[in-house]
């Protein structure tokens, strides 16, 4: 049923067809022989036939024809300025060249200022298929064009979606932060006033409550985080890579201290992007290596490799691992694998990150054994990026 | 026993004027504390218009930024405008984290920015604190010379 439809609202060549014919010929026996030619092809042809651009424009704009038919020299005008007049007026009607003998060259550049074909004046056989031909390349040109506004249209519109849900959570986010300020700041001074003043119940609820509103306010603070990653100025300066991992380490001393990890670090290369993103995701890889320990003291090595068109990144670690069901899950947001008590977070890190490396045209994966480490791996552009768009090119 | 400062609200939050007032309810220096809920109100009440006719001039002004009918940036620069408030020292108190908030606000000669603090003992202490350098700090304009 669709399909059919799709066939009505464009031009389907059939056999014996009608074709409405514009001719722009001078001489009256060369369009005789033009017509009949077409005729004999099968075609049951209507034609115009017209000697100059004055009438050659009013056909265009009042006959509506199918197909236009040039000579390739007439007295006062030429088969190409008519090809440029077809071409301002409407981009969807062939035009074929009838003419005596071209100039191979001459042919040439004829063809690739957009004639379809050419047909020579002795070889008028060979015109009905030539405009058969013109009419279907025709035909798949516009079922492509559509295609392709169909295609660009949903991406507009995808695009267009993915910004509202963006500026929702955000705005969203944002907002709830206000009230909820106002359940944490009073659950928390009721308990202090009235912690053992009421019944030991009374003290046990006020704690949940306040516990609660603590919670949301970090989730809100990190979903806030998340929603800003998309926002913050464009991913076009030049960062040093090994200068960030020196901030990083700085930043995750304490941890390293703490864990007594080793961590090594090839030289890394200098990418494009915004140094504070690169350095996130940096850290929370790190940050993750270490948290997501082993009984042995962390061991992390951070490398990075040219490729083809990408850096590659690799953070390994000899932690506990991720079980192979759970590797896609692990960029989701708000996706936990641990109970709270095991692992503090909220499951933030690795959807930031994800969303930080794919805005700069990365990819993100992990490859992991549970006992046997993990190693995530993240690719950057060689080259800047000349859109900042969110996701892969 | 120390004199306190004679401190102006303004706020349209019952509950921050509620933690405000808490914050400074065990403080030794007894500053007097006067609120008011909206952009237009306070400057009635600076300019003792009205039923604020007998209003008294106060120290430091802490002002929200999110306001009804007149916001808190407005009210800043009328302050600003206005010679005989121009001298008060306004305490940006607001929410908002934003750069911009911040950096319009000092332009328009705020006297600093302070953020609301989500959790309670970082917002008592951030009044506390407040209050105490522009009463112990700070010299503040005598009024009335």
């Amino acid at each position: 049923m669709s399909s059919a439809g799709v066939k009505l609202a464009l031009v389907t060549p059939a056999p014996k067809a009608q074709l409405r014919v514009l001719l722009l010929e001078d001489n009256q026996l060369d369009a005789e022989l033009v017509l009949r030619a077409l005729r004999k092809g099968g075609w049951d042809v209507t034609a115009r036939v017209v000697q100059d651009e004055a009438a050659f424009t009013l056909a265009l704009r009042t006959y509506s024809p199918e197909i236009v038919l040039a000579d390739f020299n007439l007295p006062s005008w030429t088969g190409m300025a008519a090809l440029d007049v077809l071409r301002s007026e409407t981009p969807d009607i062939p035009m074929i060249l009838v003419s005596g003998a071209l100039g191979d060259v001459t042919a040439v550049e004829c063809i690739k200022r957009g004639v379809t074909d050419y047909v020579l004046k002795d070889g008028l056989a060979r015109l009905p298929e030539a405009v058969r031909r013109a009419l279907e390349e025709n035909h798949q040109h516009a079922l492509r064009r559509q295609a392709e506004e169909n295609l660009a249209r949903k991406v507009e519109e995808l695009a267009r979606s993915n910004a509202d849900l963006e500026q929702f959570a955000y705005v969203a986010s944002h907002d709830l932060q206000e009230p909820l300020r106002m359940v944490a700041a009073y659950t928390q001074l009721l308990s202090e006033r009235y912690v053992g003043k009421l019944d030991e119940n009374a003290d046990k609820f006020l704690g949940y409550a306040s516990e609660g509103a603590l919670r949301m306010q970090v989730l809100i603070q990190d979903l806030l985080a998340f929603s800003r990653v998309g926002r913050s100025g464009t991913p076009g300066a030049k960062v040093d890579c090994n200068a960030v991992m020196q901030d990083v380490l700085k930043t995750l001393g304490p941890a390293v201290e703490e864990s007594g990890a080793i961590v090594t670090c090839s030289e890394l290369p200098v990418v494009w992007g915004e140094r504070t993103q690169i350095a996130q995701v940096l850290q929370n890889l790190i940050g993750n290596a270490i948290k997501f320990r082993g009984t042995e003291p962390p061991r992390i090595s951070v490398q990075a490799e040219k490729e083809e068109s990408h850096w590659l990144f690799r953070v390994a670690d000899n932690g506990i691992g991720i079980p192979a069901e759970s590797v896609d899950n692990i960029f989701v947001v708000f996706q936990r694998l641990h109970g709270r008590t095991e692992y503090a977070g909220n499951g933030i890190g690795l959807a930031i990150c994800k969303k930080i490396v794919e805005r700069y045209g990365g990819r993100i994966w992990v490859e992991s054994q549970v006992g046997g480490g993990s190693t995530f791996k993240f690719t950057l552009p060689l080259q800047p990026p000349d859109q900042p768009e969110e996701g892969k090119p | 026993m120390k004199t306190g400062l004679r401190l102006f609200l303004v706020d349209d939050n019952p509950a921050d004027v509620g933690l405000t007032r808490e914050a400074l309810a065990t403080s030794p220096r007894h500053s007097a504390i006067e609120s008011v809920a909206d952009g237009t109100e306070a400057m009635a009440f600076l300019e003792c218009k009205g039923k604020y006719a007998s209003a008294e001039r106060p120290d430091v002004v802490i002002l929200d930024l999110s306001l009804p009918k007149k916001s808190g940036l407005s009210v800043l620069a009328a302050m600003k405008d206005a010679p005989k408030l121009r001298g008060i020292p306004v305490v940006i108190f607001s929410t908002s984290q934003l750069n911009d908030d911040v950096l319009r606000s000092y332009e328009m000669g705020a006297s600093c920015y302070v953020s609301k603090p989500g959790n309670l003992a970082d917002f008592f202490a951030a009044v506390k604190s407040i209050e105490e350098f522009w009463c112990d700090r700070v010299r503040l304009p005598r009024q009335g010379e």
